[in-house]
């Protein structure tokens, strides 16, 4: 085509450069997480939902498959099945170590950010500090402290005349054991995503509330948790998702059995036994899905509950 | 004897004949073999100098994990796979390993140089033999002698019956404060794994029939003795591998314990070294013999160096001075007949207050059955520790805890 | 440091906190609540370091020492022993693998971050959604086809790239950063820059990169932690050999587990300090980037 004819055009071209690449650009920005997915994950993903559908001993190695149609989701829902254990301890450590977790680290966020300022870098990084332990770590230091004749738990409860108490090895209270130390270790965690929030939120906001008389309950209850509201969800999804994926303390902690009475064996500890000591990836599969749908169903919940009552999309 | 240092003469000649070529051999363990390897890969290389050996060392479950995933896709997998007893009948039970009955092995002439029992758990339901057993952990009876001397027991009195272990028990209770045995479970663990009758594994015979019910004599009578060892007081309720395993170990506050020889070494070495001279071992209650801990070398069919993964292992296993390092670097307990009849074998074990223990563990190991495996008894014992647990712990009638026992391993074997 | 507390009883002129009620019963109850909390994270570590001094069969002593010991150098030795010598080159691995899935995981997650937050595209809600659902999918049952893609199709296994690469750009990255952005970031900001003829990945680059540098401190420490803590990865991706091992493997094998009669437990604690100290450095590093997030005041304007 000619442009003899359109002397604008020349301007009317960098507009629509400048279009184009405002357009694309989210696109390609995006576009490295769908390359790594389908690289990566894909595959895997199909791969185990094909397994779910067949009995499948992996030491046979791959193709000694048999189809067995939905035998194995029937066999995890089936009553009294351990998927149904499983799943029960893994939602009340969930609900023992989560909300706590939150009830703890929202006020501690604001009591920093707000009274705590000059602290803050010193404050937020003992905080962190749980987070950064790993698997051995943990073993090591609870071993340590539940210990039920050298324990520095039962030590301290000695000395108010108390216990022992048999922390690991009552089957009802493996679950509190185990979720204190999931609290301890995700706290701190939590603390530091509400401080990034907190820190984005203007200083405006809190300058006007000062001069109004806003005390500081009132600042943290009409300020603060409606305009964390992004952050909180992003902190509530991420704690669904952990609890109910909960795998490495327990397993470390407990062992692969989960335990006294199996009492702290998760769904996740359940799916990789069955996986790899029982040798029944079909099985595990299946199961894994079946995890899949329940986190799914309580993250529709949590986003429910952050989108109903007004406010920005989450 | 001298038909066997020929054969093993004979089968280092025609390593040692075979290519000159540079090789790297892969090789996948976990510890404490890694350390054996270690310490005989210098003999090795001397041998052969064109062979170098490719470590590739992880925990325990790790490695068995890895293995799995490799054995699965076929791919990734070492020369020489290291395997434990725990897993070597699974394995054997997979199609991933050769089977060393075969050629090029043709190992058929080995086996009557092992512990008989270690060839019977290396070979599948089909007679497929997929790994040369390298060392053995003959189950054992640790106790405390100043302990028992405190109290009057006479430790013989505690290996004729199970009753009479129990009793012998509440008297050391009651004169020494000590706990009879860490944790009740381990009378369980020892029943049901002991005197097995033909056809019998522990959870399933030999034809897939699941054993596991109130019915069972066995089971019954080791949920019952489990539970008059806890109602009696006479457990620590400690699990093993816990702080307070190591400190009941130091301060003898439990007088007994089941366990494989190998633990003399790791109280000697780390958990109680301070407690030197007051053990001493005899053999289960009730002639019980079973095997805690044992290492195996596989072959998998996909490997790349199958010649010399073969010499490798046979430099492992048949050669007695190899045994012989293995055992001096970390107390492995030989598999090889013949490197048992090594004179450090009839040596007084200092440990143990000069006792000469390693001739009973021998005797014992000689006596031990493999046991039939089933793929299902990884579930099976899961649900059955869990059903001991809700006796122990919350005085679940034993029958019924059998009847939800038998019934949720029933689901799952399919 | 040592001045604070002179400097504290010192009124300063603050326009945000008035000091006047600094001793009210309400602060000193705050006060108490965070050093308690403080406390308590601290305490494990603290033991974890006493632990690591003292000699071997002294370590489960009871009751517990709660003040260092002299075996410092002793335990180091063992490490080394217990390692073959490869402990501080598996430490190197370690390293290696986590700079270089911090700094990329940066980077790609919050470019995506960016555009979900400050774009309207066709199709945006659909891909963040999904982008949301992957993050629930349990991992567990896949490390076999895993391993299958990286081995069969890519040839990657045993190198360290089977670690990093996959989770350059993560839901859980991409997510946070969007959240974070949407309350931080005005669009009237995007729009000034673009008036000023900037391009959209100079956009991201001067001015929305400078604008998050507390997010990506949190973003980045996150990262470093579990690529640093993963063993099950380098497990599965056969790093398995000792001039290749990373640290976690590394100090899962010396641990007194079932098989390993040798166990040393002064090596073992002097490993988990290893594996800590680094942590330790790189956040403390990174809270400073945290918190001069707080003095860039052209987040608001």
């Amino acid at each position: 085509m000619s442009d003899r004819f359109s002397p604008p055009r020349p301007a009317r071209s960098r507009w629509t450069y400048a279009r184009a690449q405002q357009r694309l650009a989210p696109y390609v920005f995006t576009s490295p997480f769908f390359i790594l997915f389908l690289v990566f994950s894909l595959f895997p993903l199909g791969f185990s939902l094909f397994l779910a559908f067949h009995l499948w001993n992996p030491l046979d190695g791959l193709g000694n498959w048999r189809f067995v149609g939905w035998e194995n989701f029937a066999l995890a829902l089936g009553a009294r099945d351990q998927f149904w254990t499983a799943l029960k301890n893994t939602v009340w450590i969930g609900l023992l170590s989560g909300v706590p977790q939150h009830l703890v680290a929202l006020p501690l966020a604001f009591v920093i950010h707000q009274f705590l300022r000059r602290w803050q870098t010193g404050v937020s990084t003992v905080l962190f500090l749980p987070y950064i332990t790993n698997a051995v770590a943990i073993t090591i230091v609870f071993g340590m402290l539940y210990s039920e004749n050298l324990g520095l738990l039962n030590y301290l409860l000695a000395q108010l005349g108390l216990g022992p108490v048999r922390w690991l090895a009552v089957p009802e209270l493996v679950p509190y054991s185990v979720g204190a130390v999931v609290f301890w270790r995700y706290v701190g965690w939590n603390v530091i995503l509400y401080l990034s929030g907190l820190q984005a939120i203007s200083e405006d906001v809190y300058e006007a509330a000062t001069v109004d008389g806003a005390s500081a309950w009132q600042k943290f209850w009409f300020i603060t948790l409606p305009l964390l509201r992004p952050m909180m969800f992003y902190a509530f999804t991420l704690t669904i998702v952990g609890n109910m994926q909960l795998f490495e303390e327990p397993f470390i902690m407990l062992g692969q059995g989960g335990g006294s009475g199996g009492a702290g064996l998760t769904s996740a500890m359940h799916i990789f036994n069955t996986a790899f000591r029982d040798l029944d990836m079909g099985y595990a599969s299946a199961m894994s899905w079946l995890l899949f749908l329940a986190i799914f169903a309580l993250s529709m919940v949590n986003n429910y509950l952050f989108s109903r009552d007004g406010g920005r999309e989450p | 004897m001298n038909r066997t240092a020929l054969t093993i003469a004979a089968a280092l000649l025609l390593g040692s004949a075979q290519a000159q070529d540079k090789v790297t051999l892969t090789v996948a363990a976990f510890p404490s073999l890694d350390s054996a390897i270690k310490a005989i890969i210098p003999a090795w290389n001397k041998l052969h100098p064109n062979v170098t050996i490719k470590l590739q060392a992880q925990e325990y479950a790790d490695h068995h994990n890895a293995m799995t995933t490799a054995l699965a896709t076929g791919q990734g997998l070492p020369d020489v796979m290291a395997i434990e007893i725990g897993y070597v009948s699974k394995f054997a039970e997979g199609q991933g390993l050769d089977d060393l009955n075969k050629a090029p092995y043709n190992a058929t002439p080995y086996k009557k140089l092992f512990t008989p029992f270690t060839i019977g758990q290396a070979t599948s339901a089909d007679k497929r033999f997929i790994a040369m057993p390298t060392d053995i952990g003959p189950g054992t009876f640790f106790y405390r002698k100043d302990v028992l001397d405190k109290a009057g027991v006479n430790p013989a009195s505690m290996t004729g019956s199970w009753e009479g272990f129990i009793a012998a028990g509440k008297t050391i209770k009651a004169k020494t404060g000590a706990y009879l045995i860490n944790t009740a479970a381990s009378v369980n663990n020892v029943i049901i794994r002991t005197n097995l009758k033909k056809g019998e594994g522990i959870y399933f015979d030999d034809k897939n029939a699941l054993l596991v019910g109130p019915d069972n004599a066995r089971f019954v009578r080791a949920f019952t003795l489990s539970k008059q060892v806890r109602d009696a007081g006479l457990d620590a309720k400690i699990g093993e591998w816990s702080n307070e395993w190591y400190d009941a170990f130091k301060k003898g506050t439990v007088a007994t314990q089941f366990s494989g020889a190998w633990l003399q070494g790791a109280l000697q070495n780390w958990m109680a070294p301070d407690t030197k001279g007051l053990w001493r071992v005899q053999n289960l209650p009730e002639k019980g013999f079973a095997s805690w801990g044992g290492s195996f070398y596989a072959v998998p069919s996909k490997a790349n160096n199958k010649q010399w993964a073969w010499e490798f292992i046979k430099f492992m296993t048949l050669n007695q001075t190899s045994q012989i390092t293995a055992f001096k670097d970390n107390g492995a307990f030989p598999a090889l007949l013949t490197a048992q009849k090594d004179k450090a074998f009839s040596e007084a074990v200092p440990f143990l207050g000069g006792q000469k223990a390693r001739i009973l563990w021998r005797d014992a190991a000689a006596k031990t059955q493999p046991i039939d495996v089933n793929k299902y008894d990884s579930v099976a014992e899961q649900i059955v520790q869990t059903e001991l647990t809700n006796v122990l712990e919350q005085g679940k009638d034993v029958k019924q805890a059998l009847t939800d026992a038998r019934a949720q391993i029933l689901r799952r074997a399919r | 440091m040592t001045s604070q507390p002179l400097r504290d009883a010192v009124p300063a002129p603050s326009p945000r906190a008035p000091r006047r009620s600094w001793r009210s019963p309400g602060r000193i109850l705050m006060g108490l609540f965070v050093a308690l909390a403080c406390f308590l994270s601290v305490v494990p570590f603290y033991l974890m370091f006493v632990w690591a001094t003292l000699p071997s069969d002294q370590i489960f002593a009871v009751p517990p020492h709660l003040w260092f010991g002299s075996a410092i150098a002793e335990n180091f030795g063992k490490m080394m022993d217990a390692t073959d010598g490869f402990a501080l080159r598996q430490f190197w691995n370690s390293l290696y693998i986590a700079l270089l899935a911090t700094a990329t995981t940066l980077f790609f997650c919050s470019l995506a971050g960016f555009a979900f937050a400050m774009y309207d595209f066709r199709g945006k809600r659909a891909m963040f959604t999904f982008i949301l659902l992957t993050m629930l999918i349990p991992p567990l049952v896949m490390d076999i086809p895993s391993f299958l893609v990286m081995n069969n199709v890519l040839q990657w296994i045993g190198t360290p790239r089977t670690l990093w690469v996959p989770g350059m750009a993560n839901a859980f990255g991409i997510f946070l950063m969007r959240q974070y952005i949407v309350s931080a970031l005005p669009r009237t900001l995007i729009e000034a820059a673009r008036l000023d003829g900037a391009t959209e990945f100079g956009i991201f680059t001067r001015v929305v990169l400078p604008l998050i540098r507390p997010i990506l401190a949190t973003l980045g420490v996150v990262t470093f932690v579990g690529s640093w803590n993963n063993f099950k990865g380098a497990l599965i991706m056969k790093l398995s050999e000792d001039p290749t091992m990373t640290l976690p493997l590394s100090l899962r094998r010396i641990t007194g587990g079932a098989t390993n009669v040798n166990a040393d437990w002064g090596a073992t604690l002097m490993m988990v300090v290893l594996t800590v100290i680094p942590l330790l450095v790189i956040f403390l590093f990174a809270s400073r980037q945290v918190i001069s997030g707080l003095t860039s005041g052209a987040v608001k304007d």
